[in-house]
């Protein structure tokens, strides 16, 4: 099965069809695993780069992922059925070494926990992608990614020609 | 924290900010039990902490910024704040309500309220995180407006993700209806909290925490989650107000020809479609916003282009702003409103005031009352949009005619001996709409605790209960026609319990109250809603007993105005309303009648259990509340 992940898809010609900071992703995923409203052990989170730009940032499931790479203990390793890399809590010693390679800074050392926390699918249905009210937020996998953003690429020439 | 197993975080944070003293109390679970959270804890803290007569701008006032228990749960839209203190607008209790992530981030960083009191000797700002707080210099902050303060904060506390409420020059300058800003987009606008907050010294309170707020059963609260979702799939109300806003209301308003235009002397507005929301929507609007946890999203975020060709970035605007700074004035421009918008936020004042000041000045001038030397020179007749960005300037800073518009239309009528024009009830000016035409509107906005107000009870349920429904909940089918007087204060002291339910629970009126069905309004208003808190907190709670809650808050709310000498004669509607009647539109013609009014406001006594003759809750009222005989 293809590499999956939780992807962005916004349409700036759409003011609903954006991220639109209700951080609910947030809420939700802290809720799903932990029980508690806590955004701060959420692992995806929304970020704000002002001007009407908000972008909810999670883990890439990179490929050759360097927080697999680097973890000393192989706490981290990857799940066959949905491809996602996944952390072993019992294995993990909290060296954060994996904190401070993640190209997204998406993954992060629990709070309470202390141990390495990320994104993990919710198991095959992410609580962000169903609860997003303005379902931006979908389960997808690199083809698909790329196919969208080809999209996106070629509009945006037929746009400057028509400018 | 021992005794809540969710919900609570069981801490209050107290501030003195005349000997810089800070203290952490726990919350008592039959405090909690009885006021919930929000308006319950400042109604209460702020009746028992204060005594008759305080100057709202001295000292001794003190000001509460509260949460509820629902705040920082991932319940959708529990993101209102509700911040308190003796109004300088009213004299009487004064609270608002703001929306945004800074009440929940509260939560997150261990309080359920903050409470502060004394006066700083020079200015600060107040840095709470995770179970601490500590009083800042904030000298290089005074006289910053909002954008530059957070901008500054953010710098200095080298994050982010602080969460800022903040007051602008306004409520430096202590403008008696200065409002206070969440994130530089939420605005708490009412009473005058921002001059309360001047009044301290007090810049801003920014908040940062990770702590967890408890879910005491996660599974019936995520039952909760997904039966709230399910009660917005379909629902119209819903669908507009994520596509328009609140601007949306502005056909509305057209169509019942209830603006309020031109300091109330317009019902209609000529060139209405100019500022509908579909204009805002195609024009301005950037994108949807959501406040913390919203499945709705009627926040706007809208940019302009300011004079010299960048674009101005602004959260709204709201079907108020375009009420306030669009109608009272007569300014049809939408350009216009986003501008003077634009500035009462980052000067941090209420536009309603500031609009309402502004546009009986107009009045008067257009009357001859006042003459254009006492207004600075300017040529102040309604739609003059220069004269009224200059007047905001003024207003801000108290130059000139401004120093007068910044008091209020209350103290201006009384400067002026122009009584009859300034349009409020216990000094808050009327928003919203022109309730002449409807009972219902005009009971509920003048019987509110905080002065006019259209968020305090429900004011236009009767335009769609069903017959039958009131009859099974208000003892009459009557209630359903909006021109009949029969069981509408049995109706408006329900809604205003009800309502205040939300206040309690730190949900959004919007989100989770509005609806165009009684039904649904009992499903998602009340009976989720108990569902939420006792889930949430593991404490027993029925839709009943929180009712009551309600009721008892509002009882609290109205013994505080008691004791500041407000009665009977406080709960009228300003005299336009029954002199003259509505000049154009679908209510042409309408005006109260003061006996209808009498016969209004003993019904709606009756119902309540107070005095018909003083307008104060009985002594048997008190006792069925679990008040003794102060009140406590």
């Amino acid at each position: 099965m293809a590499k999956q992940r939780v992807g962005y898809f916004e349409d700036r010609e759409d003011p609903e069809a954006q991220c639109s900071r209700c951080r609910l992703c947030e809420l939700i995923c802290a809720f799903h695993h932990h029980q508690v409203g806590n955004p701060r052990r959420a692992n995806i989170k929304v970020i704000a780069l002002g001007k009407g730009v908000d972008i909810p940032v999670v883990c890439l499931n990179c490929g050759d992922a360097p927080c697999m790479n680097i973890c000393p203990t192989g706490a981290l390793y990857r799940k066959e059925r949905d491809g996602m890399v996944l952390v072993r809590s019992d294995v993990c010693i909290g060296c954060s070494m994996c904190v401070s390679v993640c190209p997204a800074g998406a993954i992060t050392l629990d709070l309470v926990e202390g141990t390495a926390a990320k994104c993990d699918l919710c198991g095959g249905e992410p609580q962000c992608v169903a609860y997003c009210p303005a379902k931006v937020l979908r389960l997808t996998d690199a083809e698909s990614v790329s196919g969208k953003r080809m999209r996106t690429f070629a509009r945006s020439l037929v746009c400057q020609q028509e400018a | 924290m021992g005794i809540f197993q969710g919900g609570y975080t069981g801490k209050f944070l107290h501030v003195d900010l005349s000997d810089q003293s800070i203290q952490t109390k726990p919350l008592e679970r039959d405090f909690a039990l009885k006021y919930i959270g929000g308006r319950g804890f400042s109604a209460r803290i702020l009746y028992e902490g204060l005594r008759a007569g305080v100057d709202p701008l001295s000292p001794d006032n003190i000001l509460v910024f509260a949460t509820g228990p629902l705040s920082g749960t991932p319940l959708p839209s529990a993101s209102r704040l509700i911040v308190a203190a003796k109004s300088p607008m009213t004299g009487g209790i004064g609270d608002a309500s703001s929306g945004g992530y800074w009440a929940p981030e509260l939560k997150y960083a261990g309080f359920d309220a903050i409470i502060l009191k004394g006066r700083s000797a020079t200015p600060v700002y107040l840095w709470v995180e995770n179970g601490k707080a500590a009083l800042r210099p904030a000298e290089h902050l005074w006289g910053k407006r909002i954008d530059e303060t957070s901008k500054l904060l953010k710098e200095e506390i080298g994050d982010e993700d602080i969460h800022i409420c903040a007051i602008g020059p306004g409520g430096e300058n202590l403008v008696r209806y200065a409002c206070i800003v969440t994130d530089e987009e939420g605005v708490g606008a009412r009473t005058g909290m921002g001059a309360a907050m001047g009044s301290k010294n007090l810049k801003a309170v920014v908040v940062r925490g990770s702590l967890d707020v408890k879910i005491a059963d996660p599974e019936r609260f995520q039952g909760v989650i997904d039966a709230y979702r399910k009660t917005l799939e379909g629902e119209v109300w819903t669908e507009t107000l994520r596509r328009l806003g609140t601007p949306n209301l502005v056909a509305h308003r057209q169509k019942l020809g209830i603006w309020g235009a031109r300091n109330f002397q317009r019902a209609t507005i000529d060139d209405w479609e100019k500022i509908s929301g579909e204009v805002f929507r195609e024009k301005y609007l950037v994108k949807a916003m959501g406040c913390m946890g919203c499945m709705v999203r009627c926040r706007r975020y809208s940019a302009i282009l300011d004079g010299s060709a960048n674009l101005l970035y602004m959260k709204g605007p709201e079907y108020e702003t375009i009420n306030a700074l669009g109608a009272k004035p007569y300014i049809i421009d939408p350009a216009f409103i986003l501008r003077a918008h634009y500035l009462c936020d980052e000067y941090g004042i209420d536009e309603h005031g500031a609009a309402s000041a502004i546009s009986m000045a107009m009045e008067l001038y257009e009357r001859g009352i006042l003459k254009k030397a006492e207004v600075d020179g300017e040529e102040l007749v309604f739609g003059n949009g220069e004269a009224f960005l200059r007047l905001i300037e003024k207003i801000v800073y108290r130059k000139g005619f401004g120093d007068l518009l910044a008091e209020g239309t209350r103290i201006m009528g009384e400067r002026l001996h122009a009584d009859y024009y300034a349009i409020h009830v216990k000094g808050s000016e009327v928003d919203a709409s022109d309730p002449r035409s409807m009972v219902t509107r005009a009971l509920t906005y003048s019987v509110a605790t905080r002065g006019s107000c259209h968020l305090r009870g429900f004011p236009y349920i009767d335009e769609f209960i069903k017959p039958e429904e009131g009859l099974k909940y208000f003892g009459t089918a009557a209630v359903s026609d909006v021109k009949a007087l029969e069981g509408k204060g049995k109706l408006v002291a329900w809604s205003e319990d009800w309502i205040t339910v939300a206040n309690l629970m730190g949900l959004c009126i919007f989100a989770w109250y509005r609806s165009r069905t009684f039904s649904m309004l009992i499903k998602r208003g009340l009976e989720l809603v108990t569902e939420a808190y006792v889930a949430a907190t593991g404490l027993p709670m029925t839709q009943e007993t929180l009712l009551r809650c309600g009721e008892r808050v509002y009882n609290k709310e109205k013994l505080f105005n008691w004791r500041e000498g407000m009665g009977r004669e406080a709960d009228y509607p300003p005299p336009r309303f029954f002199d003259e009647a509505m000049p154009d539109g679908a209510g042409k013609g309408a005006h109260l009648d003061r006996g209808d009014y009498e016969r209004l406001l003993d019904d709606y006594y009756t119902a309540r259990g107070w005095d018909p003759v003083t307008g104060c809750p009985t002594p048997e009222k008190l006792e069925e509340l679990g008040l003794d005989e102060s009140g406590r």
